[in-house]
């Protein structure tokens, strides 16, 4: 019975080995990408800052116009960007971001634009309205489909289609922390800082609804394509982090079970000699 | 001449945060030239070359898309894509060039193709215009 057992222990023993050279692995591959992606993030982030400033800035110094863009509507029909990874083993991104996403569109007429293998998956196993479900891969999509994306939704958006847009994605707080959140595009929020009255005037060149109609669509380009570079550089830390913790685990138990085999084994010699000394 | 303080920032990164005297940018409507003092502004920007006066030297630039905003004195320039004279890679300029007429020559290209490859053309063009100026 020992001499089974000790086999049963080696096999898994093999096993788990094997399995901690793949998490080893993934977990290498996903500390480079996430140098790549955190460098992006870090460049990238100042743009995001300058141009949401600028925006609220306009927003709240804008008294004498209004644009389609600034007044909300009733809403009836909601538009929910949704950005997820293209694969699982990442700890809980994917379904830390999904869920926070379905927890806001609960009781709203809702469509979904996707953008991830796991998210078009999702939804489509839940059988929620999408938009499109060319956007399958988050790891492909660039600047310019980001800006393609964001004339859509301007153009779904003022001709009255949809009546509010808000997009989901999870922000790349640290190497060990990810938050999922929701954000809302358009119509436009004005900022806390609004508050203040400006006193200034500004000039729009060549007009205000020109300057708007052609701002809000780069405006909307650059949000994705940020809420995009933080959710990369998120989930590749959260796979990192996950594929650690289960390399960890891989030790753990392999050091777990080498000592059971180890403990077999002896058991069995024990019992050999106890065996032999009887015989003689 | 009296500086301002100007920030250039990118999908990319940050391309520029410092004083110049002068500034001159293509907006949709026509090149937008700003100083020190100017009126506060908002406009957005076309394909074009943008001109920076630093220390009485002219840089060049390729300045595509995005917007300027010039708040309280402070000049914010967020560009889509902005690529100084020197960085500018000519030959992927003309390999791109040289598709977009392909495209343009080719009668059965769709509206759609052909919109999008005369952006690349004139992109393109934009972009040998300004690496001539290094």
């Amino acid at each position: 019975m020992a001499g089974v057992s000790t086999k049963e222990i080696k096999n898994r023993i093999r096993s788990m080995e094997s399995t901690k050279q793949i998490t080893k692995a993934m977990e290498m591959v996903a500390a480079s990408k996430l140098r790549h992606a955190q460098a992006r993030v870090l460049n990238s982030r100042p743009y995001f800052e300058s141009l949401y400033n600028v925006i609220s800035d306009i927003v709240s110094a804008n008294s004498e116009f209004s644009s389609p863009y600034l007044i909300p509507r009733a809403v009836k029909k909601s538009v929910y960007v949704v950005i997820a990874g293209d694969r699982g083993l990442a700890g809980g991104y994917n379904s830390n971001v999904l869920k926070l996403a379905v927890a806001e569109m609960k009781d709203k007429d809702v469509t979904v634009l996707p953008i991830g293998k796991k998210a078009v998956d999702y939804f489509r196993a839940h059988k929620v309205p999408m938009l499109t479900e060319q956007y399958g891969a988050a790891a492909e999509m660039n600047v310019g489909d980001c800006f393609g994306v964001a004339k859509q939704l301007c153009r779904m958006y003022l001709s009255g289609q949809v009546d509010e847009i808000h997009i989901g994605y999870t922000n790349f707080v640290s190497v060990l922390s990810q938050t999922p959140a929701v954000m809302q595009m358009l119509p436009l929020v004005a900022h806390p800082r609004a508050k203040e009255e400006r006193q200034t005037d500004i000039m729009y060149e060549p007009g205000s609804e020109e300057v708007f109609a052609a701002i809000i669509p780069e405006y909307v380009g650059g949000i994705l394509y940020g809420a995009l570079c933080e959710s990369r550089a998120a989930e590749q830390a959260a796979r990192r982090t996950a594929m650690d913790a289960a390399t960890q685990n891989a030790d753990e138990m392999i050091a777990d079970l080498s000592l059971k085999f180890n403990q077999a084994r002896q058991a069995a010699i024990t019992q050999e000699i106890t065996e032999i000394v009887a015989g003689s | 001449m009296t500086p301002f303080s100007l920030k250039i920032v990118t999908p990319d990164g940050l391309k520029y945060d410092g004083q110049v005297q002068e500034l001159v940018v293509r907006s949709t409507t026509g090149d937008l030239g700003i100083m020190a003092g100017h009126i506060n502004c908002v406009a957005p920007l076309g394909m074009g070359q943008a001109m920076l006066l630093i220390d009485g030297n002219k840089r060049y630039a390729a300045c595509i898309g995005g917007m300027i905003s010039v708040l309280d004195g402070k000049v914010t320039l967020v560009p889509t894509t902005f690529e100084w004279a020197d960085e500018i890679d000519v030959d992927r300029s003309e390999r791109s060039e040289e598709r977009a007429r392909a495209v343009l020559a080719d009668k059965a290209s769709n509206t759609t193709d052909i919109r999008l490859a005369e952006a690349r053309l004139k992109r393109a063009l934009v972009r040998q215009g300004v690496a001539e100026r290094k």
